[in-house]
Formats: C-alpha cells, sequence, structure tokens
C-alpha cells in the first residue's frame, strides 16, 4: 500500500470505527517509515475532522463519535513515542469543564474529544467545577481559551460569575470564553458577555478554530 | 391582553377534550413539578422523600395557577434507584446518580427488577393519595418516570451505554429488559390511583442518539409501556428532551397518546405527528421562560399557538421541559394568561 493509500485508509478505518484496523495501519505506517507527524495530520486527524462533520450534520451521534475517539486514540497511542514534538504547530489552549452544580458532562467530553483530536491543547478541569478554578488554571496554563459547559438553568449564572471575576482582576482581554450546554443559548452568550457560544461541539471547535484564524 | 376566567375546572376541561365537546379556552399544562416546593418553603429535598410535602406543594401551585395538569416527579433516576442505583440527594437540587452501579457484566447481580415498593416509589403513591382526597375531582394528575433508555443509562453511565449499544449490545439490552420490567410495576401501581404516566427519555434523545439507534435501544422498549399503559386503559405521554425532529414521528408511532416536545420545530413535530397523538409543548424553559420578560413569553406562547392553530386532536400549551426553581413564576403565569385570553371560537367574550 503506498503511503497515500495507507493515511487514505487510516482515515476512513477511522470515520468507520474499526479500531484495531487503525491501530494495525499505524503500525504499518511507521514499518514504513512514515513520520509519526503525518499520520497524525495526514491520516488521524482528517479522520476525525470529517466525524466532527458527521456529527454536526446528524449523521453521527454519541456512540459513534467516542467510538471514534476510540479509534483515534488506538492510532495516536502508537505513534504518539515516536512523534517529533517540535514539528507541531503552536496548539491552542483551552481549559475547559461544567460549571459547579452540575456533573452533566457528555458535551464537555465530545469538545475534549474533538477538540484533542484537532490538535487542541486541552486542559479538562472535569464536572462540578469552582468558579475560580477556571481562572486559576487559565493563569497557569496561560491558556487562550476558557470554555464552560452546563445543562441546568440553576448553575448558568456561574457562567457570569466567571467573567465578572476575570473582569474584577482586570484579566478579562487575556482570554477568549466559549460556552454551551442545554439551557444555553445566544442571547445568554450575549448577555452575560460571553465571545462564542456553540449549540453543539463539533461547531464549538470549528468556531474556535475559525476566531483563531486555524480554519 | 382581556384574561378570562375559566368556565371549567381542568378536570372537565381535559374530558371535554377528550370526549369532544367544547372547551372554555386551550389546554395549558407547563411542567411545574420540584420548583413547587417553594411555595410552601420546603427544600428539594424534602419534596423528593415525602409524600405529604410533595402534596401539599402541588396543591399550593394548583391553587395558585390552575393548570391544567399536576406533575409528580422528583428526579430522572428513581427508577434506576429502585433498581439498586445510589443517589446524591442535595438540599436544592433533584438527586442524581454520580456513580454508576454497573461496571462489568458482574455488577448486574447488584441490580434488580424493581417492585411495588423499592425505592422512593412510595413517596408517590403518599402523594398521590392525599393529592386524589384534595384536588382530584379538580384536575388530572401525572407521574413522570425515565423510561428504559434513560433508567438503564444511569445504572451504567452514559458514555459507557453509549459505547455498549456497538461494543455490547447484549449487555444494553439486559439492562433496557430490567428498567422496562422495573418501569412497567411502576406504571401498574400508579395507574391504580387513577394517575396517567408520563414516560420521560431523557437520555434517548435526538442529541444523544440517531435514529437508527433510537429504533435499536428505545423504540420496542417505549412501546412495550404504551402497550400496558393501554392494556390498563390509561393514556400515556412520551416526553423526550433536547432535539426530536428526527424522531417525532418514531415518538408517536410507540402509540403514545400525547407527544411531548421540547427542542423540535412544531411545524415539523405537527407534520409528522399528523393528528395521530396530541402535541404538547415547547415554550423554552431556560430561554423565554427563565429570563422573560412577560411579554416576550407572550409572544413565544401565540407564536406557538398559532403554528399549531387548527391541529387536531389538540395542541396543549406547554414548556419544553421542566421548570427550574430559578424560573419565576410570574413567567408560569404569564403562560396561563395567554391560555386565558387566547381561547376558542366558542368561546365568547361576555357570555
Amino acid at each position: 500500500m503506498d503511503k497515500e493509500t495507507l493515511l487514505r485508509e487510516i482515515s476512513h478505518a477511522l470515520v468507520e470505527f474499526e479500531v484495531e484496523k487503525v491501530a494495525g495501519l499505524a503500525e504499518e505506517a511507521l514499518k514504513q517509515n512514515i513520520s509519526a507527524y503525518e499520520t497524525i495530520t495526514e491520516g488521524l486527524v482528517p479522520g476525525m475532522k470529517e466525524v466532527g462533520r458527521l456529527y454536526e450534520e446528524e449523521e453521527y451521534f454519541l456512540p459513534e463519535v467516542l467510538m471514534c475517539s476510540d479509534a483515534f486514540n488506538a492510532g495516536l497511542d502508537i505513534v504518539n513515542p515516536f512523534l517529533d514534538k517540535s514539528s507541531l504547530d503552536k496548539p491552542i489552549k483551552m481549559v475547559i469543564g461544567v460549571i459547579e452544580g452540575d456533573t452533566h458532562d457528555i458535551g464537555k467530553n465530545l469538545v475534549r474529544i474533538l477538540s484533542g483530536a484537532s490538535g487542541f491543547e486541552v486542559y479538562d478541569l472535569g464536572r462540578d467545577v469552582t468558579l475560580d478554578r477556571f481562572i486559576e488554571k487559565a493563569e497557569e496554563v496561560e491558556s487562550d481559551w476558557i470554555g464552560m459547559s452546563t445543562l441546568m438553568t440553576t448553575t448558568m449564572d456561574g457562567m457570569k460569575t466567571v467573567i465578572d471575576r476575570l473582569k474584577d482582576r482586570n484579566i478579562r482581554d487575556k482570554y477568549k470564553i466559549i460556552i454551551g450546554g442545554g439551557p444555553i443559548s445566544q442571547t445568554f452568550c450575549d448577555k452575560i458577555g460571553a465571545d462564542l457560544y456553540a449549540n453543539d461541539a463539533s461547531s464549538a471547535v470549528r468556531k474556535v478554530k475559525e476566531l483563531m484564524g486555524r480554519a | 391582553m382581556l384574561i378570562r376566567e375559566d368556565i371549567l375546572s381542568p378536570k372537565e376541561r381535559v374530558m371535554a377534550l377528550l370526549t369532544g365537546k367544547p372547551l372554555d379556552r386551550i389546554i395549558c399544562m407547563p411542567i411545574v413539578t420540584t420548583n413547587t416546593a417553594q411555595l410552601i418553603g420546603r427544600t428539594v429535598k424534602e419534596f423528593q422523600l415525602d409524600g405529604k410535602v410533595m402534596a401539599e406543594a402541588h396543591i399550593a401551585s394548583f391553587k395558585k395557577f390552575g393548570y391544567d395538569l399536576i406533575y409528580l416527579f422528583t428526579n430522572c433516576s428513581y427508577v434506576a434507584e429502585a433498581m439498586g442505583a445510589e443517589l446524591d440527594y442535595s438540599e436544592g437540587e433533584p438527586a442524581n446518580c454520580d456513580v454508576p452501579v454497573i461496571n462489568s457484566r458482574e455488577d448486574l447481580s447488584k441490580i434488580k427488577v424493581a417492585e411495588k415498593n423499592d425505592g422512593q416509589f412510595p413517596v408517590y403513591y403518599e402523594a398521590l393519595e392525599i393529592l386524589n382526597k384534595e384536588v382530584g375531582d379538580q384536575v388530572f394528575i401525572s407521574v413522570c418516570f425515565s423510561g428504559p433508555v434513560s433508567t438503564a443509562a444511569t445504572l451504567r453511565g452514559v458514555e459507557a451505554f453509549a459505547r455498549d449499544t456497538y461494543l455490547d449490545p447484549e449487555l444494553c439490552h439486559t439492562l433496557l429488559r430490567m428498567a422496562t420490567d422495573s418501569c412497567k410495576n411502576f406504571i401498574r401501581e400508579i395507574v391504580k390511583f387513577g394517575a396517567m404516566p408520563i414516560i420521560l427519555e431523557p437520555i434517548a434523545s435526538g442529541s444523544l442518539f440517531s435514529p437508527k439507534m433510537f429504533d435499536k435501544i428505545a423504540f420496542p422498549y417505549i412501546k412495550e409501556l404504551v402497550d400496558l399503559a393501554h392494556e390498563l386503559k390509561a393514556l400515556v405521554p412520551l416526553h423526550i428532551c433536547g432535539k426530536t425532529n428526527k424522531i417525532v414521528d418514531k415518538m408517536t408511532d410507540t402509540g403514545a397518546d400525547v407527544i411531548s416536545l421540547d427542542k423540535c420545530d412544531l411545524a415539523i413535530a405537527r407534520e409528522k405527528v399528523a393528528g395521530r397523538a396530541l402535541i404538547l409543548g415547547n415554550i423554552d424553559p431556560a430561554n423565554e421562560l427563565l429570563f422573560g420578560p412577560v411579554e416576550e413569553i407572550h409572544r413565544v406562547c401565540i407564536e406557538a399557538l398559532d403554528i399549531m392553530k387548527g391541529y387536531t386532536p389538540a395542541f396543549v400549551l406547554s414548556t419544553g421541559c421542566e421548570t427550574a426553581n430559578k424560573v419565576p413564576f410570574e413567567h408560569i403565569q404569564a403562560m396561563l394568561d395567554v391560555a386565558r385570553s387566547h381561547g376558542l371560537n366558542e368561546y365568547k367574550v361576555g357570555e
């Protein structure tokens, strides 16, 4: 199999969430001296990009995205030890989490999966995250973005509190803020002065990249 | 806006609808549940664990608003709890299941099919008994519970359950079978109190699973519950949260009598449900109803009524999901005001 075909096969097997096949093809790529960087950027990442597209178009849903992400990780595990880290672009850094008081984290996890697969450096604080923790972590890792999610009406205001606290500390402009989750809307985003609202994980990643000029 | 006084009681109004008689106004059933606890100064936790508190809160709320259905509901995990899952109760929030009980097939021994008195089921029986006595002559009472998919996913953890749909469908179906049988046992009990069972399936949402997967994991089990309710001569609504544009026809195919919608285009629903069931929905409780202002709530309610104008058997003005504690009561009132001002042809001012 020539290089192009092999990389295309990796993408294809990933989209079909054939976990073992992706791992096998990644091994094959190593044997053929295809660089880890190429396997990732020309095989695995385009595969996940297609998964994101399918998700946004409502062809793929939660189970399919999770399965594809397993295939992505299986491939990544094989080639990662051989990756020349200096070959990578400076990644977009993003701190994400589910607002304190809420433990619904499916949407946030999908953002982690899809942004990670797009080469973001993601710091996932998990769920039920205290509001100051978003700020502390963003400061610590010099993040570009803070992403907050909630499924509950009761915890929505936490997002505003985070933004207000950033303003109080005069560091609001250091970060772009993206918010999402069931009850969140563009109206709410405008109301609290966040930078971006996305109604699904895939468009979240796409919109962040667009705003960073990485589309 | 001219707000007219009701002529019929909520129960008479719903009976009139079901028997094809004229109504005094459109039916309005906002999903008001645990937030009623605030009206009597009790916590959500007390409401969830004490049938007397649940009943008293609902009576206060019913008297305040006069809406057309009482929805008994505590949290999305209480069927799973009755099967063996542990829930975290906090004072001000509905309980939830933080740690799934089923982490492998071996854990199946930790759960069972829920029976009559398991978990917090008896809280509902106590509340139903009081409510039947106090307001049962005026209004119909319903009990909302998580259906098979949402219960199975709670037992297993949603993401693990989602992976299982491909990796271990047999485990999925084992859990779905047990959850279905648990729901059936509960339905049999609540129907004895004359209550209407409402199937909630937040996890079977079109936001999480494909229509194809809905056919496999949701449809047959939900239909089984609908069939049982019908055998027991009960009407049964089906409520699915999140997006439902692509499954609203399948929801209707289950035979459910009321299709209760959240983020669904009403025009699409009207076309797909096509008179086979009542449509209930879908004012956004996290947007207009939360933020208001009242005029905006009036506007979106009237917009929904306009889209559904002339729909038979009927469109029921309601919320897309339960109204949270933070939704101001004036905003719920605003919905009822629309119902009381936008009546039917039979109703004429001055009569």
